[in-house]
């Protein structure tokens, strides 16, 4: 479903995500289930980087989740690269809205505790680690412990952790959520300077539409109630990209997703 | 507050409050036999130093709080850490030891001079008792209670079993653990008077004992005043060592 031509830079290397049929059903307390996610079909190009937008309670971070392994499908299937994922893998890097750096590591501990699966020696393993800070300009902090960086400083760490153990896919679930708007526009720039560097296919979770258009090579509209992908837009907008760059594409399909977003409009949210 | 605020804070409530006993103490109502002055009690103090037991007895019962302590604290994490990361020991022993904790420690105390005489292994054994039960509690909690991300961030990070115990297990836990050690000190005080009280020979404990068969207020009150800086003593230790050890976590 995803043309490959419209991907940045064609890339056929690994990192390939296939959903077919994802289902997703959480039982609630009350004996009662939940369709937090519904038949969901849904590819990632290798090295593309998809944008997933929709209001809270769709199922964007559950597909995220099942994804990464951390929750449990009930239906359908999620390959990587033909293999089917049945858990937690290191080969997919996740990048969490709370940063989820250990408070007990400093910057570069942090960093060096997802080089130690690569069992590297010591020397070359610190080398990685530094120059994964530096990619994110943070290599004179690599001393600091995370309680004394500011929130976007935690999330460039967290960002250099991630890419430093090369993952081919990498999830991102509203990263840039918790930081404020002028944090948020640089550590955009920032993610997609370096992504630039690594190509790992990404998939972005966000509410955030202007943010899924100006990273993403497509983004999915997704209704709550039960979670499902209403819309599919290809952002043709060429690359590199600049934060300040407005094009009639941009906004036209801006006004696109936002008509999809006002839940009466739909139609689906609103039996929710 | 600053160091220096705080230590003035300190010193002037302990002086207000030595006026007010100095003041009700002197003032008639009651027997100075039965609520001596803060001078008698000072008295007392040097006198007991001079014979050479204030700090005999000092040493004796820190020596008993520190080996049971010492026991009760390791015991406390290891089992802490099993019960809370095995299924195992979590159903064998957790129920078991929730049965435990509300029994006191001074009702042990007849059962330990039993088991281990009136010498030192009873002593050890009440401390140990009490000390292990608050230890392990926090550890298990602590230890059970690891926030979800930290362990989805590792094992997606690739951490095996044996790294993500060691490298975030355990130091997630370790605010939790401080505080089970600093409670179980405080503890530790608790449970060697009560130990102290019958069948001891030497200690601040027995000397509180020894002092009410000759009616000396006085050196009972030495005895508490003792009691209670040794505790704000060990209390600040863990406090300072603690925010040391788990500095990303401020107590």
């Amino acid at each position: 479903m995803t043309d490959p031509s419209r991907i940045a830079e064609p890339s056929r290397g690994p990192g390939r995500v296939e959903m077919e049929g994802l289902t997703i059903t959480f039982k609630l307390p009350g004996g009662e289930t939940l369709d937090a996610v519904k038949d969901v079909d849904l590819a990632l190009e290798p090295g593309s980087f998809t944008a997933l937008i929709g209001p809270s309670g769709c199922g964007k971070s559950t597909i995220l989740n099942a994804i990464a392994g951390f929750v449990e499908i009930s239906g359908g299937t999620i390959r990587i690269d033909r293999e089917t994922v049945t858990g937690i893998n290191p080969e997919v890097g996740v990048v969490f809205q709370q940063y989820a750096l250990f408070p007990w590591f400093t910057a570069i501990g942090n960093v060096e505790f997802a080089l130690k699966r690569l069992r590297l020696p010591k020397a070359e393993r610190r080398d990685r680690a530094i120059e994964a800070l530096r990619e994110v300009g943070l290599e004179d902090r690599a001393r600091t412990f995370p309680g004394q960086l500011s929130g976007g400083m935690k999330q460039r760490v967290a960002l250099a952790r991630t890419f430093a153990s090369e993952p081919k896919v990498l999830l991102m679930d509203e990263p840039f959520g918790a930081l404020d708007a002028q944090t948020r526009v640089s550590m955009q720039e920032l993610l997609l300077r370096v992504w630039d560097m690594h190509r790992a296919t990404v998939l972005f979770v966000t509410h955030d539409v202007d943010e899924a258009l100006l990273l993403s090579d497509w983004a999915h509209v997704m209704s709550a109630g039960p979670g499902r992908i209403v819309e599919s837009i290809d952002v043709d907008t060429p690359r590199p990209r600049k934060v300040d760059e407005v094009t009639e594409d941009f906004l036209d399909n801006r006004n696109r997703i936002m008509r999809l977003l006002r839940p009466d409009e739909t139609g689906g949210g609103a039996e929710a | 507050m600053k160091p220096i605020g705080k230590l003035l804070n300190v010193a002037l409530s302990l002086i207000g409050v030595t006026v007010v006993w100095w003041l009700v103490a002197t003032s008639g109502l009651i027997s100075q036999e039965l609520f001596p002055t803060p001078h008698a009690v000072f008295i007392a103090a040097l006198e007991l130093y001079e014979d050479g037991i204030l700090f005999s007895d000092l040493a004796v019962s820190l020596g008993r709080a520190a080996v049971g302590f010492l026991i009760g604290a390791s015991l406390g994490i290891l089992v802490g850490l099993l019960t809370a990361r095995t299924r195992l020991f979590a159903y064998a022993l957790g129920p078991f030891l929730n049965l435990l904790r509300p029994i006191p420690a001074i009702a042990l105390v007849p059962v330990a001079i039993v088991w281990f005489g009136i010498g030192e292994g009873s002593k050890y054994f009440v401390i140990a008792y009490t000390v292990f039960l608050a230890v392990w509690l926090n550890t298990h909690h602590g230890t059970a209670h690891v926030a979800l991300t930290y362990i989805r961030a590792a094992r997606s990070l690739g951490a095996r079993r044996t790294r993500e115990f060691f490298e975030v297990i355990i130091p997630a836990a370790a605010p939790h653990i401080v505080v089970g050690l600093r409670l179980g000190a405080a503890l530790a005080f608790l449970s060697l008077v009560a130990a102290e009280l019958s069948g001891a020979s030497a200690g601040i404990g027995f000397r509180l004992q020894d002092a009410r068969d000759y009616v000396r207020t006085d050196r009972m009150f030495v005895g508490l005043i003792e009691l209670g800086i040794l505790g704000a003593l060990l209390d600040q230790f863990f406090v300072v060592v603690g925010n040391k050890l788990v500095h990303w976590e401020q107590m």
